[in-house]
């Protein structure tokens, strides 16, 4: 079993699944190094259960393969694969307690009596279950059974742990909470974690790499920075949070200083190209709600500044929320700090600046 | 003119008065009324029955029990009886766990074929078997001559098999339930850590469904060990509880130890009555939310397929045998001797009278049934007063209590005045209406449960009265489940036989009557022809209750599983 650092530890190639008629995986490709934590987001419906379960092997899929630590694992059941999943449900034996949950699979293996013992004390010392062995899968709270969950899941060292939604049913806080450890614990451990999750903050803030899916495709691979500012299409940058789209057609292209100008519905906006541009062609451009800047007075130096009239102001403590009608167009803006910027009122004229640094997405 | 203006005040007060307590009370009236007729029509018969079995001329005895428990053939009776439930409810969850497993597990192609197959005795009365094993193996059964049998299908063996065959329904649906409910991740998160397919139905999905699957087994217990049919057909020389009954009362008139046997034969339905709506309140392992994930067929191993289908496919063809054989039966002269098509069965005019019978006592049993039914469910699910439990307790458990005793009960219980029936169409329906009134009860339960109180406590808002809201609210939402328990009290009583069999009188026999008679006769094709007219009228009833499910949404079929669960 070599684990070389250039052969990624799971590998999907082309895997298309169809349901019925109905193609739900259509060609998903994907390596993921060892130690790395990577998260399958989009809508329901979107594939990424099914992906989940193609590579623990309980869904047959149709074509492609699946390749874990540089072996094909396609043709072996779940129970002779060195993937472990920990499902949405937790799926713990209810007739079992803490501790036969987890030793579950080692005595499958036929681990010694003293070993399983051993092997147990130290998952439930790593996730903080010192003393719960004997309880009763009921007795436990949500987020102790979670726990639990991931500490039989762990228990075999899989090579891949899959984790299907697995905070979806602990209520907000504990959420937070148990999203920070698994991190730490998947760190701890250099385990490679497949996450699945329809919660785009939850993938922003636990994940090496998100893989963003929509309709048995993927949209785009990247880190979380790379997802939320340079999106590569419409789909992704309105998934992750809230974006002003404008409409526009490249003016003028400069060498030096790199610059680029578009003309929107809202006059011209220049911006720092990351890519080349040809005059003419058509962009869409992609600003978020929180990068822009907010004033009464007219800003002195000569950023893209755009005149506006406040239509609707919402103040919600950390964030002043405000639409802002400009030239007909209505663009969304958040104050991070409003005490600092001050509260603008309805149907006040005020001034936006709009940075350079704006992503921008090319039309076809 | 004044005095009567006067006059007439306090009179339209005392009316309105009246009025004002009827409608205030009505409920209460209605409950009234609704547990005087269960203490009549079910209460009291098997007090009857009970108060037989210790009464002797000079005061109480328990003589006659000893008489029992000294005589060896009674008390062999009691030891085949049990012995029969056992072997059946050990063979009945097998089958159905096997055929279960293979239908909510096993591969697509299997399944609705293997689940059509496994309801299919729905349709018949449970001694359509007999019948079947009679041609089969009866003496001039057509294996028996062709492989030159020795072995005797009447006796204990022949019952064993009729009952299991009857029986796989019961417990094919109850184990497709608890497999179905089962949450699929359960058995996917075993087989992820490293779990053969036997270890996770060895440790996982068997112990999950015990309490389920010992429930089915309860169930399947009561209904065999009470079932008359087929032990009274093929029973031969072994004796068996229920037809012995049968015996005591009709062949030899000794309503004493006729008593005493049904008392034995109650004993256990009672206590698993109490055991079964204990474990539906009891042990239920909680699983957490989530969204329900569909069970994907998986790769079953051979080492549980092969015998998973040999079990299931052996099963299935026994059963399409029988019904086979049944059916061919039907139009030849004598199968296996006389092979030759004929009419004459299915044209017997015996037969038909007595399916023209039947269908008119099922038609009133069912009407009147419905509407008790309905009536009831009000009572209990709206009604606020003590007892309520109770009477739902007691309009549940006619299906408990084996027919043969309600039989018997309605007998001693109504042959003299002040309540005299017997000799009368009216016994024969009210005593299907009370043993089958769990069907309606339930059906009318759970679909009061469906329609919010609020709704008519905005018509009370509105001003409509009790009685108003009753028939302009109530009643139209609740008719899917009249018609319901009008169509299931038919289909059930047009084919039962343990109860009626006591209390027809001659000259009105009815078709379950007539086959138990015919088979016992040896007239195999009157017997099979009837039976067959029984199945094509169970069919058609299905059909119509499959139409009503799909108009109203009112899952009918559902209601049925859990009433007879």
């Amino acid at each position: 079993m070599s684990s070389n650092q250039s052969i990624p530890m799971l590998m999907l190639n082309d895997i298309h699944k169809f349901y019925d008629r109905l193609e739900v995986l259509k060609g998903i490709s994907l390596d993921v190094t060892k130690g790395e934590l990577v998260t399958f987001v989009g809508p329901s419906g979107c594939g990424k259960t099914t992906l989940l379960r193609v590579i623990g092997g309980f869904t047959p899929f149709d074509s492609g393969e699946v390749i874990l630590d540089g072996q094909r694992i396609d043709h072996l059941p779940p129970n002779l694969r060195d993937t472990r999943i920990c499902f949405q449900n937790y799926a713990l034996f209810p007739h079992m307690t803490v501790a036969e949950n987890i030793s579950y699979g080692l005595k499958i293996k036929k681990w010694k009596k003293n070993k399983i013992q051993e092997r147990v004390e130290e998952l439930l010392r790593l996730v903080k279950l010192e003393g719960l062995g004997g309880r009763m899968i009921d007795k436990l709270s949500g987020g102790q059974q979670q726990r639990v969950a991931v500490a039989r899941a762990l228990s075999l060292e899989p090579k891949v742990l899959l984790l299907d939604e697995p905070l979806s049913n602990l209520d907000a806080n504990l959420r937070l909470t148990m999203r920070g450890e698994i991190r730490k614990l998947q760190e701890r451990l250099k385990i490679t974690t497949i996450f699945v999750t329809h919660d785009q903050f939850e993938a922003m803030s636990i994940s090496d790499r998100i893989v963003v899916m929509k309709e048995g495709v993927i949209q785009q691979i990247g880190s979380p920075i790379e997802i939320y500012e340079r999106p590569e299409n419409e789909f992704i940058a309105s998934f992750v949070g809230y974006v002003n789209f404008l409409d526009g057609v490249v003016e003028r292209v400069d060498l030096r200083p790199d610059m680029a100008t578009v003309s929107t519905p809202v006059g011209e906006i220049n911006f720092v190209p990351e890519r080349n541009f040809n005059v003419g062609d058509k962009v869409k451009l992609v600003i978020r709600p929180e990068t822009i800047n907010m004033s009464r007075s007219e800003p002195a130096n000569g950023d893209n500044i755009l005149q506006g009239e406040v239509e609707i102001g919402m103040y919600v403590g950390s964030l002043a929320k405000y639409t802002v009608q400009v030239k007909g167009e209505r663009m969304i803006i958040d104050q991070t700090n409003p005490r600092e910027t001050g509260i603008f009122k309805e149907n006040e004229k005020i001034y936006l600046t709009i940075p350079k640094n704006i992503h921008v997405l090319r039309k076809n | 003119m004044a005095k009567a203006e006067i006059l007439s005040i306090p009179q339209r007060n005392l009316w309105e008065k009246i009025k004002t307590f009827i409608n205030a009370e009505l409920i209460h009236i209605l409950a009234a009324i609704l547990f005087l007729l269960l203490a009549i029509f079910l209460l009291y018969p098997i007090l009857a029955v009970l108060i037989k079995s210790i009464k002797s001329p000079d005061g109480l005895t328990l003589s006659y029990y000893a008489k029992f428990f000294v005589k060896g053939y009674y008390f062999q009776s009691l030891l085949n009886t049990l012995m029969l439930g056992f072997i059946n409810t050990v063979v009945c969850l097998t089958v159905g766990f096997c055929m279960a497993y293979l239908t909510t597990r096993g591969p697509l192609s299997l399944r609705k074929p293997l689940k059509f197959i496994a309801m299919m005795p729905l349709i018949a009365p449970p001694y359509l078997f007999a019948i079947s094993l009679i041609i089969l193996f009866g003496r001039n059964g057509i294996l028996t001559m062709a492989l030159g049998l020795k072995w005797s299908i009447y006796g204990f063996s022949g019952v064993v098999i009729a009952q299991t065959l009857a029986f796989i329904p019961l417990a094919y649906l109850m184990i497709e339930n608890t497999l179905m409910s089962l949450n699929p991740n359960l058995e996917e998160s075993a087989y992820d850590l490293g779990a053969s397919e036997t270890r996770i139905i060895r440790t996982i999905t068997i112990p999950l469904l015990a309490p389920g699957i010992l429930k089915a087994g309860l169930l399947v217990f009561v209904m065999t060990i009470a079932e008359f049919g087929n032990a009274a057909i093929l029973g031969g020389r072994t004796p068996f509880l229920a037809p012995d009954t049968y015996q005591m009362i009709i062949g030899e008139a000794d309503f004493e130890m006729g008593s005493v046997l049904s008392v034995i034969l109650i004993i256990p339905c009672i206590i698993i009555f109490f055991l079964h709506s204990y474990l539906l309140t009891g042990k239920k392992f909680t699983t957490i939310g989530g969204k329900p994930v569909a069970s994907e067929p998986r790769k079953m191993t051979p080492l549980v397929k092969i015998p998973f289908l040999i079990i299931s496919c052996l099963a299935g063809l026994v059963i399409l045998i029988s019904f086979g054989v049944v059916f061919i039966s039907s139009f030849t002269r004598l199968l296996g001797v006389k092979n030759e098509i004929v009419f004459s069965h299915i044209l017997n005019f015996d037969s038909n009278r007595a399916i023209y019978n039947s269908i008119q006592v099922s038609l009133i049993a069912a009407f009147i049934g419905a509407i008790i039914g309905t009536l009831l469910a009000y009572v209990i699910v709206r009604g606020k007063f003590f007892g309520r439990t109770f009477i739902e307790m007691v309009s549940l458990s006619g299906f408990a209590l084996p027919g043969t005793v309600i039989g018997i009960g309605y007998l001693l219980a109504f042959n003299t005045p002040p309540i005299k029936l017997t000799g009368g169409i009216m016994i024969l329906a009210l005593n299907c209406v009370f043993r089958f009134l769990a069907v309606g009860v339930e059906a009318g339960i759970s679909k009061l449960h469906q329609i919010n109180i609020e709704i008519e406590e905005a018509s009370a808002d509105l001003g409509a009265n009790f009685m108003t809201t009753f028939y302009k609210i109530v009643l139209p939402i609740m008719f899917p489940a009249f018609i319901a328990g009008f169509i299931y009290t038919f289909m059930t009583a047009i084919v039962s036989l343990s109860a009626v069999v006591f209390l027809v009188s001659p000259g009105f026999e009815l078709a379950a009557v007539k086959i138990f008679d015919a088979a016992a006769y040896g007239e195999i094709g009157i017997a099979s022809a009837t039976t067959m007219k029984l199945v094509v009228i169970v069919i058609f009833c299905m059909v119509i209750l499959n139409y009503i499910t799909k108009k109203t949404g009112f899952d009918v079929s559902q209601k049925k599983r859990s009433v007879t669960v």
